[in-house]
């Protein structure tokens, strides 16, 4: 009934403005406002109703419905709601009205949109280019469905430089990164360093689009597309793949058996157990405790040996397909699997003990990287980082999918908005997720593994899905589609979100803290930079230059 | 005759420092290996190291290649000059070219070198790195100095032999100025030879080995080296000063208690190194700060005759 209560509200505050709603289930409200009511809903949703933003996605509805389409993605996860304004905007001179002032978390999803399908954010409070480079041209906007996949513009100047914003008086600029040893994939921060103190910084990233989303919607069919969303991530990726299944299940009402839906857990529990070792192995290597980081990885490789077993792959389990899951449990597995819990839980508790005393490493990490709840809010900050400023959500008890609502977990929150908090949160859910897999392992019933689905799926439905990664909720948008492929698909990784809060929280404070802030919301600028149609030059070095490399990647695909 | 055997025993103490470095840096990395649960490299490995990167292609890169190359060569003729002064299980060889003061100097030289490096290569992390380790150096260098300078004030004397020979502790009262001395060395002695939790001017994975960052090849074979020789001297320099005794034993027996000691100083170095976090430079200078502070008690202390 929240839906419907949700609703009424909308509806007695605006009147008219709401256009019609879409209630799939009591979880999911879809509402078309128009779009000069968009900024005042967003603004009452966000701030008087107090829901998280989540995301904003564009879409060129322009072959369907001859407009375009912008959405706002809002959850209310104590009332377990995940609700979607809408607005069409006409087809010429496409322009609506830029949320970024009174939802400061919409600042980047704004400008992709502009980037990418060409609706200007009327209004924005830093109107730069975000995604697309600086030498692409204007008015090309690569996610129009009259853009094909493979194109590249020709007048693209693919060697122009970024531009950048003058640094403040009295600061010197440190890059930091592209390359950077504690930066595991490409991205640049601009540092404005006044002798050891960030004072502030300037991003650019989305240096590693891959298109995923552009081939997901021109070339791709459903069920091609969950072994290309877990490509987005090489960490958190069955998350992705789970996260894709289930929004276009929600989309197309079908519900997975439910062992398929223990399984699905299983394996995401499984991901999150690898993934939260390596965290706590690379926030000790980042400030300098390499013990720590062999042992927790040590700890972590029998997961991906059994991870192997199941699926076949240390990583990348090529889990999920529309309405089930592709491998199954079998007794042998499962006895193994008690094994190794009972084996780890022995080997991380000493460690969770040694590390909650040592003053060290509390030394290097209390106070370092704050993000407290109001930048929590404002920037729509998830997962550890939002449990760790005291911020009770996980999408796993909010927006219960998969088996979660048939299982008993705490969910971990600590109140030093810190990094050190950050890492008692992962430490301590290590544990939470064993209890989950061992739960599952007992109630988990025989049954087919997937459904048989005959028909096609139907056009134009909606699909909102939301899946708690270990870093943090990842939220897919499906708008089905003809030629059994969506018409939209939309992936927000838990960085997105988590990256535009770094700016706030590395501000005056030393530039030795700088790696292990970034390192605490476990950046993954692949999820971050998943769509695209080209790929940015990849620094070319002195022997290989950029074109020599193209035609040695030609070459070798011919 | 007496000349003669001076320089053979300095070249003597320059081919052990240069022949037992790396097996030090072995075990130093075996031992590592062990306590984090690895099986870690063969102890012969740094070995294989230094003559692997020797034979690179020495590329000149950054600001100014020459003072690159300058640098490194300093550093390591430093450090092997250090070790013809510092007495290895033997009386101090060239005790007449040179005293405690000469010592103190060279030490600091060794510092210098870095800096230089740093300045050589130009970049914004490499004077990240140099603007660190110059704060390190000004809190730290006083240490060293404050600890000869006790051991001088006890026995009247700046002579190598007579100040390297446990003086610390030759007043005629009980030492108090020697012990609290060995403490705050000890407390100290990650930072003399670079390591966790002190290694900040190089933190590679905050500001990328800082000053190191443009060497390659065997410019950086060279300046590893005089880093795994500045541990065994320190060792060696720390056991000669605060832990003098065994040294009067006969020949092989006073030689091996001799390097007994230095290699138990490598262990302690490995383990704090495997047990600690990298602190940050603001914290490290607070650190260096109060321990100064104790020093200085520690010099009024040995002036009095304590």
């Amino acid at each position: 009934m929240v839906a419907r209560e949700k609703l009424g509200l909308l509806k007695e505050k605006f009147g008219p403005a709401v256009q019609r709603a879409d209630m799939s289930c009591d979880e999911r409200l879809f509402v078309f406002v128009e779009a000069s009511a968009l900024k005042a809903v967003c603004q009452y949703l966000f701030r008087d109703l107090n829901a998280r933003y989540v995301i904003s996605i564009g879409m060129d509805d322009r072959p369907f419905s001859g407009k375009f389409l912008v959405a706002h993605d809002f959850a209310f996860d104590e009332d377990h709601l995940l609700c979607s304004v809408l607005t069409h905007v006409p087809p010429d001179n496409p322009k609506v009205d830029s949320i970024s002032d009174v939802v400061p978390a919409a600042n980047w999803a704004e400008r992709e949109i502009r980037d990418m399908i060409g609706v200007e954010p009327v209004g924005h409070v830093y109107p730069k280019r975000l995604v697309l480079p600086d030498g692409w041209p204007d008015g090309v906007h690569p996610l129009r469905k009259d853009f094909a996949w493979n194109q590249v513009p020709e007048d693209f100047d693919e060697k122009r430089e970024f531009l950048f914003d003058d640094p403040p008086e009295g600061c010197t600029v440190v890059p930091f990164g592209p390359f950077h040893p504690t930066l595991d994939e490409p991205a640049h921060f601009r540092l404005y360093i006044e002798g050891e103190m960030v004072r502030g910084c300037e991003y650019r990233g989305f240096m590693v689009h891959r298109g995923i989303e552009k081939l997901a919607e021109s070339v791709l069919s459903y069920n091609d597309i969950p072994m290309m969303a877990e490509r987005i991530c090489g960490i958190c990726g069955c998350v992705h793949n789970v996260a894709y299944a289930q929004a276009v299940e929600s989309a197309a009402a079908i519900k997975p058996p439910p062992r398929a839906e223990y399984i699905r857990t299983i394996m995401l529990e499984i991901e999150r157990l690898h993934s939260h070792l390596l965290w706590v192995g690379l926030a000790c290597h980042i400030v300098g405790f390499d013990t720590l980081f062999m042992q927790s990885w040590r700890i972590r490789e029998p997961i991906m040996w059994i991870a192997e077993k199941i699926s076949g792959n240390r990583k990348t389990y090529a889990l999920c397909v529309i309405g089930g899951v592709r491998w199954d449990i079998t007794t042998e597995v499962k006895n193994e699997l008690r094994k190794l819990l009972d084996k780890l839980e022995a080997e991380w508790t000493p460690v969770v003990a040694a590390v909650s005393k040592d003053k060290n490493i509390q030394k290097r990490t209390r106070g370092v990287g704050v993000a407290d709840r109001a930048l929590v809010k404002n920037m729509g900050m998830v997962g550890p980082v939002a449990r760790s400023a005291g911020v009770d959500i996980d999408c796993r008890r909010d927006h219960p999918y998969a088996a979660y609502d048939r299982l008993d977990f705490e969910v971990i929150t600590e109140g030093g908005c810190d990094v050190w908090s950050r890492v008692l949160v992962r430490a301590k859910e290590v544990f939470e997720s064993i209890k989950i897999i061992r739960q599952c392992l007992e109630k988990m019933e025989d049954g087919p593994l997937a459904l048989t689905i005959k028909d096609e799926l139907p056009v134009g439905r909606l699909g909102l899905s939301s899946v708690e990664a270990p870093r943090g909720e990842s939220h897919h948008f499906v708008i089905t589609g003809e030629n059994n492929r969506p018409r939209r698909w939309r992936v927000r990784a838990p960085t997105y979100q988590n990256l535009q809060g770094i700016p706030a929280m590395i501000k005056d404070q030393q530039l030795a803290d700088m790696t292990i802030s970034l390192g605490s919301i476990d950046p993954c600028f692949s999820c971050t930079d998943r769509l695209e149609t080209i790929d940015l030059k990849s620094g070319a070095t002195k022997v290989w230059t950029h074109e020599e490399l193209l035609k040695l990647t030609r070459t070798k695909k011919a | 005759m007496n000349t003669l055997l001076s320089i053979l025993g300095g070249v003597a103490n320059v081919v052990i420092v240069l022949l037992v470095a790396p097996f030090f840096q072995g075990v130093l990395r075996k031992i590592t290996a062990l306590i984090q649960s690895r099986q870690g490299p063969p102890l012969l490995q740094p070995y294989f190291d230094l003559l692997k990167l020797l034979g690179k292609e020495d590329i000149e890169s950054g600001e100014s290649p020459l003072m690159q190359r300058f640098s490194v060569y300093l550093s390591l003729a430093t450090v092997l000059t250090v070790a013809c002064l510092v007495p290895m299980g033997f009386a101090a060889p060239m005790n007449a070219a040179g005293d405690v003061i000469l010592l103190i100097y060279l030490l600091t030289l060794c510092g210098i070198c870095t800096l230089l490096a740093g300045l050589a290569a130009g970049s914004t992390y490499s004077l990240l790195g140099i603007s660190r380790e110059m704060m390190t150096m000004i809190a730290l260098e006083p240490l060293f100095a404050v600890a000869i300078v006790v051991g001088a004030v006890h026995t009247q004397s700046f002579r190598l032999d007579t100040v390297l020979n446990g003086s610390v502790y030759a007043s005629a009262a009980f030492p108090w100025s020697g012990v609290i001395m060995c403490g705050v060395m000890l407390l100290s002695f990650q930072a003399f030879v670079q390591r966790v939790p002190f290694d900040i001017s190089e933190a590679e994975t905050e500001i990328m080995e800082g000053p190191l960052m443009e060497y390659s090849g065997p410019k950086l074979a060279l300046f590893k080296y005089a880093q795994m020789a500045k541990l065994v001297i320190y060792s060696a320099l720390f056991v000669t000063l605060f832990v003098p005794w065994g040294a009067g034993l006969m020949f092989p027996l006073g030689w091996l208690v001799f390097w007994a000691k230095v290699a138990g100083l490598v262990l302690l170095v490995t383990v704090v190194a495997a047990t600690h976090a990298r602190y940050r430079i603001d914290q490290a200078i607070r650190y260096f700060a109060a321990l100064l502070a104790v020093a200085l008690v520690a010099l009024v202390l040995a002036s009095y005759g304590y």
